[in-house]
């Protein structure tokens, strides 16, 4: 890789890092009619991180966003953030084990991230208000996440598309 | 769908059967409990500070980390009315009956739990 597209790529990832950082910031005022969801649009960015640079790229995405989000609302370390932090750990474990198969489309890994979010999120509850009935909150969360997932999916695959026209 | 390939379909397919067992093994195990279940415990920070009998109909303040939240019992169900955080998500979750179905009010630190009444439990206490 020769220095021109050194910089250039470290560019477009410190530019999805920002994207997904504005995304995780405003995302809690978009006005969704089932208290607690998302659309999870931050999941975006990491998807087409892992696309077009792979898995490390994702994780340094995402948890950059968790980390640097928290610490602009001022929640770093406290229950937010973990929540946050376990969703998206888990979330990018299985989705980086899922494109290692390169069997799923970037629409179901969306799916997946979606999905597995909601786990990662759940089980930190869980633990933290040694509450295991938290765990009644897991289906209704996992359904809701397919079309929520499947639409960041789609809006992923659209700027993919459209990024690699660019590089 | 044009947008999911035979593998994508495979892991919708996983997730809604998956949770949909998990959500019916869950309800079946709440019909399990319910029977005979009247008290509800308010936690502030994981310690106790009010213990609420729920055949009462009644309204109960306690003290979360941004204010006051406004608890209501009616025929043996149990809300948040009102509270103060940024997404009023615990008030918006209206009634809740079972012991499975914890409220929880984050930003407060307020946590709602419905449990089996021991020997000897009393109407309510305030701690």
């Amino acid at each position: 890789m020769n220095r021109k597209n050194s910089v250039k790529n470290m560019m477009i990832i410190t530019m999805l890092m920002a994207m997904s950082i504005v995304f995780h910031l405003i995302e809690p005022v978009l006005p969704i009619p089932v208290p607690g969801v998302k659309l999870g649009l931050a999941n975006i960015l990491g998807l087409i991180a892992l696309m077009l640079y792979g898995i490390k790229t994702m994780y340094a995405v995402n948890l950059s966003r968790v980390l640097i989000a928290s610490l602009l609302r001022g929640i770093l370390f406290g229950t937010g953030f973990w929540v946050s932090l376990s969703g998206v750990l888990i979330s990018t474990t299985i989705v980086a084990l899922l494109y290692k198969t390169n069997k799923f489309s970037v629409v179901g890994l969306s799916i997946a991230a979606a999905a597995f979010h909601n786990v990662g999120q759940v089980f930190m509850i869980m633990l933290i208000y040694s509450s295991v009935f938290m765990i009644y909150w897991m289906p209704p969360l996992i359904w809701l996440s397919i079309p929520t997932g499947l639409l960041t999916g789609i809006l992923a695959t659209g700027a993919l598309q459209r990024l690699r026209v660019m590089k | 769908m044009k947008y999911l390939n035979r593998f994508d379909q495979w892991l919708v397919i996983v997730l809604v059967v998956g949770s949909t067992l998990l959500y019916g093994s869950l309800t079946w195990l709440i019909n399990a409990a319910n029977s005979g279940q009247r008290i509800a415990i308010v936690s502030y920070r994981d310690e106790e500070i009010l213990r609420i009998d729920m055949s009462i109909n009644a309204n109960y303040v306690v003290q979360g980390t941004l204010g006051e939240v406004f608890i209501e019992v009616q025929d043996q169900r149990i809300r948040v009315e009102k509270e103060t955080s940024p997404l009023n998500i615990c008030s918006i979750q209206g009634w809740v009956s079972s012991s499975f179905v914890p409220i929880t009010c984050l930003p407060n630190h307020i946590l709602i739990v419905i449990v089996a009444p021991k020997e000897g439990d009393i109407d309510f206490e305030v701690k």
